[in-house]
């Protein structure tokens, strides 16, 4: 998940291993033997088949596939219909950092859950329309430091180093000992106007 | 891309100047430099032109795009054009922003022309922005990036290319929806048993 190289999940990518680290709802399926410990609703010995726990990503993933799978994953709720009708309506309204820390890449891991292939299209048209929000957001240097709060942390990874080229760009056309900027008597004035590109493009 | 390397890049453009001063000829790596003749104009790389500037042992002629009447035609063509127009120089911002920041007295209305300047890229960035916007929204995968210095190119590094890695990543799941299941990973096997054992 890291930007610079490789975006597989690695064993070593601190990014993965968080990911892996959220819970994900899971019904067991067997009887399971002595592990009643993990189910602190009750005190019995043993996991009953039915029984619906939150199990860390990591390990519920390799128990729920196999010959014999001892649980099924349900899908987080984050992903079922009514938050991607949310997510559809208006993807950039919404916080996504409430959804989940890792919303993309827990995703990626649950979405062949959903055999309509759902999830995967809401991820990708949830990037695609955050993008110029994202755009916008490193542009405005020096705004306040809690525009990144609503971002997941896939975003939040593409807002510093977006960010952090923004800034080199603009010492660098500050630099120089007299600045390449509008005066400021000009820009106070309001004399020259910005054209509106938008009605440009709709030409 | 750093910035001040792309400034780096740029200052290897050439540039008029009229010397001061008599030297022979300078041997570097990228090329012979000179013979300098006081009041003979000659061609130099930028890096040279400004660190002679800066020593007072030259004049700097600046490029004959660097005229206010010039710069305002290429600022109405842009403004008027949906796609990006020729710029005079591949590295506009670079040269106007150290001619202008260290040669100003050796160009007539610096001033305005720095204005100008300013105004088409702004002009120009803005229009980028809109284009990446649309680029993503419409999923492409491509852009033609004809006309755009190199400058104006890093301005949208590193952010387009990570975000379309991205939205590749998302995209290349879609192939392979459902992992790959024991029978399927057995079926493979066999078959390749069955296939050596031919």
């Amino acid at each position: 998940m890291s930007l610079s190289q490789s975006y597989k999940p690695n064993y070593f990518s601190i990014e993965d291993i968080l990911v892996t680290q959220e819970r994900v709802p899971c019904k067991f399926l067997i009887n399971v033997p002595k592990l009643g410990k993990l189910n602190p609703a009750t005190e019995d010995l043993d996991i009953k088949p039915g029984t619906i726990l939150e199990l860390p990503m990591w390990l519920a993933e390799p128990i729920s596939s196999g010959r014999q799978p001892l649980i099924s994953i349900d899908l987080p709720r984050s992903y079922k219909e009514t938050h991607r009708e949310i997510l559809k309506a208006d993807a950039v309204a919404v916080d996504l950092h409430k959804f989940g820390i890792n919303f993309y890449e827990l995703g990626l891991y649950v979405k062949h859950l959903d055999p309509t292939g759902e999830v995967l299209k809401v991820l990708l048209h949830t990037f695609q329309s955050r993008f110029r929000l994202l755009m916008d957001l490193t542009e405005n240097v020096g705004s306040d430091p809690t525009v990144q709060n609503r971002l997941d942390m896939l975003e939040r990874m593409l807002f510093k180093s977006g960010h952090a080229a923004r800034m080199r760009l603009d010492t660098w056309l500050r630099k120089s000992d007299l600045p390449m900027e509008a005066a400021a008597m000009v820009v106070n004035h309001k004399k020259r106007k910005r054209i509106d590109l938008e009605d440009l493009f709709k030409k | 891309m750093n910035p001040d390397e792309v400034e780096f890049i740029g200052e290897k453009q050439l540039i008029s100047i009229i010397p001061t001063f008599n030297s022979s000829t300078i041997h570097l790596v990228s090329g012979d430099i000179g013979p300098f003749r006081a009041s003979l104009p000659l061609n130099v790389p930028l890096w040279i032109a400004i660190n002679l500037k800066q020593q007072r042992k030259c004049k700097i002629q600046p490029p004959d795009w660097m005229d206010v009447t010039r710069l305002e035609q290429i600022k109405d063509d842009e403004k008027s054009s949906r796609t990006f127009t020729k710029m005079p120089s591949e590295h506009y911002m670079i040269e106007a922003k150290l001619l202008l920041g260290y040669a100003a007295d050796d160009i007539s209305r610096a001033d305005e022309i720095r204005t100008v300047i300013k105004d088409i890229w702004d002009i120009r960035m803005s229009k980028i922005r809109s284009s990446v916007d649309m680029l993503i929204k419409n999923g492409g995968s491509y852009a033609a990036v004809d006309n755009l210095t190199l400058m104006e190119i890093n301005t949208m590094r590193p952010l387009l290319p990570q975000a379309m890695d991205q939205i590749h990543r998302m995209k290349k799941e879609r192939s392979h929806l459902r992992p790959p299941t024991q029978n399927t990973t057995l079926s493979l096997l066999n078959s390749s048993h069955t296939s050596t054992s031919k």
